[in-house]
């Protein structure tokens, strides 16, 4: 597996660890939420963090952004402690944390003035900033009236003042749809400081194969490390094959099992998902089979696999799906 | 100063700009006010009726400030918790004690506003105040311990109960107990012996009656508030609460585990 150091513009830096873990071990009520983690983020690089809920992804971003404290083990910002190192993070959490009642730029004003700025400062920052996630037009807007992707474009705003050096995005496309995820991602590419560290935790593969490396966790582990094509080279060569049925049915899995490798069959929202050597010859065989049996078939397509492809390879869980 | 300053203006902006809330928090002592000056002064001399509406009003002004503190101070800690706006905090360089101030700060800007609405509508609806300039400062400074107490008391809810709707009711709930048993709703010579002693020595009741004592006038309480003892010890205990919430919130309040 490579260790890549390639920023998101494609630049290169010096090998300089930004966000460093060692054995870190986090315990909830007698659970390991985090299982002894190993984690090496060079300075400029875009990490995704990609696992399902309860994986400890999430935890490892509050930790790593001095929100909690670890029960063991070793965790460094840029050589220095996360309490010791909170200028340098822009730590962006899962929920709306942005005021409804306030406008944008009152939102950033506030956040700007905690940082120290003087209110001058920070009304000729809050109008670059606003510039920055395309918000200007709509900064003197409150709030509730956004978009969810407007209000995310605004909270990463409150990550990107200067001094800040590593950005933690912990979920920052949930409940956008893909036009503003693309969006969402497309700005932070543009914007971001080439020498500015990105840790993005997620739980959707498309945004995760947008960074230089990807660390898949789950039970608290990382249970494979890469670049996104590393990743899909490695874990999942095959084609996969998605079908969807007019009904569910026990007998649905039963017959797709004989045509997946190792008999995985991946159940989805829509349908079901296997894997095949040979794609071709197998949606033939599936449809086929399906229809001797009186299960009539909706749609069936085969791709190349993605990482939540992976991530089933690995873990036999749906990355999406799973909860707890 | 200037996280103290940036966490009172936005904590004041929200405050003022949440229409329901602000409805509610205002609603609340001015529904009481309106009813209790017309519904329950049927026995009451003419001539005293001004007095017993200032004395009303009075009530309803603490009433509002309890609100205010005991309630709405925790709920917006709770919302922060909520939103992940605590957590966005602890990331940052920000002290605890300086949000806090920031919001007490702004609890009290608010408080002193709808201490204001409350005595102009006591006001219009007949209400009347005696009492010489001094005597009107000095009440201003047990509004201040009766907003010092109700935001210390919101601090510790606010700590304590990390659910948004559990700190709310949890802040009404003490609000409107403590009011009945300390004679705020019904005269105080109409209280079991019991409540009278636990009106006497809870600060916001306490505070409460030495305005009535410094507005109305001498008697209008039913004991002396404004003894140097009874003042003493609303004054140490507001500041006590006040300080007992500051710590907790200081150590406990963006504890996020």
């Amino acid at each position: 597996m490579s260790t890549a150091r390639n920023d998101i513009n494609g630049a290169s830096h010096s090998p300089v660890s930004a966000i460093y873990v060692e054995n870190l071990v986090k315990t909830y009520s007698g659970r390991r939420v985090l299982d002894g983690v190993d984690l090496d983020v060079r300075e400029g690089e875009f990490y995704a963090l990609m696992g399902p809920n309860g994986s400890g992804k999430t935890t490892l971003a509050a930790i790593a952004a001095s929100v909690i404290t670890q029960d063991s083990g070793v965790v460094e910002i840029h050589g220095k402690r996360p309490e010791q190192a909170k200028g340098l993070i822009g730590y962006v959490p899962q929920e709306s944390f942005s005021s409804p009642e306030l406008s944008g730029k009152e939102n950033l004003i506030y956040f700007a003035s905690l940082l120290g700025y003087s209110r001058g400062e920070a009304r000729r920052l809050t109008e670059e900033m606003l510039r920055q996630v395309g918000l200007s037009r709509e900064g003197d807007k409150r709030v509730a009236k956004y978009s969810g992707g407007m209000r995310k474009r605004l909270e990463v705003a409150t990550a990107m003042f200067p001094g800040i050096r590593v950005l933690i995005l912990d979920e920052p496309t949930t409940g956008l749809d893909p036009g503003a995820r693309r969006s969402f991602f497309g700005m932070l590419k543009e914007k971001m400081d080439a020498t500015a560290t990105i840790l993005l935790v997620t739980h959707i593969g498309s945004d995760a194969e947008l960074a230089s490396r990807v660390g898949l966790i789950d039970n608290g582990r990382i249970i494979a490390e890469g670049t996104a094509d590393e990743l899909k080279r490695e874990y999942a060569v095959e084609d996969v094959i998605t079908v969807e049925t007019a009904v569910r049915a026990e007998g649905v899995v039963s017959i797709l099992q004989g045509f997946g490798i190792d008999g995985k069959v991946a159940e989805l929202e829509a349908g079901y998902r296997i894997y095949s050597r040979d794609g071709d010859r197998a949606m033939a065989d599936v449809v086929r089979s399906l229809d001797q049996a009186g299960y009539k078939v909706l749609r069936i397509e085969m791709g190349r696999p993605t990482l939540e492809d992976v991530f089933f390879r690995l873990t036999e869980k749906n990355v999406q799906e799973v909860t707890g | 100063m200037r996280q103290i300053s940036a966490a009172y203006s936005r904590a004041l902006k929200e405050a003022l700009r949440d229409r329901v809330t602000l409805f509610w928090r205002m609603s609340w002592p001015i529904i009481w006010l309106i009813i209790a000056s017309f519904l329950f002064t049927g026995d009451v001399p003419p001539e005293a009726l001004p007095r017993v509406r200032g004395a009303m009003a009075i009530s309803m002004t603490v009433f509002a400030l309890m609100i205010s503190g005991m309630s709405g101070l925790p709920a917006s800690i709770a919302l922060d918790r909520k939103n992940g706006l605590l957590a966005k905090l602890r990331s940052m360089p920000v002290k605890p004690y300086r949000d806090l101030i920031g919001r007490v700060c702004a609890v009290t800007t608010f408080s002193l506003l709808a201490a204001v609405v409350i005595m102009l509508l006591g006001m219009a609806l007949g209400a009347r105040f005696a009492g010489t300039g001094v005597a009107i400062l000095h009440a201003m400074g047990f509004i201040l311990l009766v907003i010092c107490a109700s935001a210390g008391v919101g601090l510790v809810i606010g700590t304590l109960v990390k659910k948004l709707q559990g700190a709310v009711m949890t802040g009404v709930g003490i609000a409107v107990v403590t009011s009945a048993m300390s004679g705020l709703f019904a005269p105080y010579g109409s209280l079991p012996a019991p409540l009278q002693a636990f009106a006497r020595a809870y600060p916001v009741s306490s505070a409460r009656a030495s305005i009535v004592d410094l507005l109305i006038g001498p008697g209008a309480v039913g004991y002396d508030p404004l003894t140097s003892g009874h003042v003493a010890l609303t004054i140490a205990l507001s500041i006590a609460l006040l300080v007992v919430g500051t710590v907790l919130y200081s150590r406990l309040g963006w504890k996020l585990e």
